[in-house]
């Protein structure tokens, strides 16, 4: 036998030596171990997001003259054509599926970077 | 479809998702615990501890995981970091020597077959060269892989493991003669 077969055989001995360890509890012991989650941070962090939208409203509501502009665009849309409408409506679509995409393209290149 | 270890750390990563982490032990504990058994000469107790506390911070650090090289391959670097440390501190609490357990381990002890020979054959080398052949040859990794795992030059890796094999070869050849 030539010193490559030999060698490769000594491998696969050691390959075939190594007996496949049964979990016998030990993934539960690890995650016992784990450390709690803390909800309480990302509860604290939407409470935060849902607070600035909130307080931005109201700022723009009161610098906007309590909201004329609103009642302003109702009658303005009120004149529109059903055409014109429709073209909005498809734009402003158009526009929350783009975002909707890039979102999904960004997640998935996070996802890439660690594969 | 099964997710694949990058795809459960990402999840880790996001959601902090436990559950994924447990399907990252249950895949690579059998290895992880294998590799530091036999680091650790086939003291299982002390090598499911430095397991169990390897896993736990590859957890703490799985931001650190970048992806550039394989789980596994960052996995055993944890372990075998955790391996070392822990027999520094033996060293300095107690005063065990590698290379003083290497000369009384006796080859005349080894019970018949291939696979307690090996494996005790495989204890009887120094550190240094047990560890590349159980990275290289049993657990598959390349000889860049091992380089990055054991920190050591990719050079260095490969003579541990050209000597380590000659004399495991070696052991085996004067056991079956004897």
């Amino acid at each position: 036998m030539d010193e490559t077969n030999e060698m490769d055989l000594l491998d696969r001995q050691l390959r075939e030596a190594t007996p496949y360890l049964d979990d016998d509890g030990f993934t539960g012991r690890v995650l016992q171990k784990l450390p709690v989650r803390r909800p309480r941070l990302q509860a604290f962090r939407a409470s935060i997001l849902l607070g600035a939208a909130v307080i931005a409203s109201m700022v723009a509501y009161l610098l906007s003259d309590e909201g004329r502009f609103v009642s302003e665009g109702m009658v303005r849309m009120a004149g529109m054509s059903p055409l014109m409408i429709l073209s909005l409506a498809m734009i402003i679509g158009i526009l929350v599926m783009v975002g909707g995409v890039a979102a999904a393209i960004s997640r998935d290149r996070g996802l890439r970077i660690l594969g | 479809m099964e997710l694949t270890d990058a795809d459960l750390v990402a999840r880790v990563l996001v959601d902090e998702d436990q559950h994924a982490f447990s399907e990252l032990v249950r895949r690579h504990q059998s290895s992880v615990r294998g590799l530091l058994r036999q680091l650790t000469r086939t003291d299982f107790a002390l090598a499911d501890d430095l397991a169990q506390d390897a896993f736990l911070r590859a957890y703490k650090h799985i931001r650190s995981f970048r992806g550039e090289a394989r789980f596994s391959t960052w996995l055993y670097r944890i372990a075998y970091n955790v391996f070392r440390e822990d027999a520094r501190r033996r060293k300095e609490l107690v005063g065990i020597d590698e290379d003083a357990v290497e000369a009384e381990a006796d080859p005349q002890t080894v019970d018949a077959g291939l696979r307690h020979d090996l494996m005790h054959a495989l204890s009887l080398l120094p550190l240094h060269e047990r560890s590349a052949i159980l990275l290289c040859c049993q657990n598959g990794l390349s000889h860049d892989e091992a380089a990055r795992v054991l920190d050591i030059p990719l050079g260095t890796v490969k003579t541990n493991v050209l000597r380590g094999r000659e004399k495991l070869k070696r052991t085996l050849a004067a056991w079956q003669t004897n």
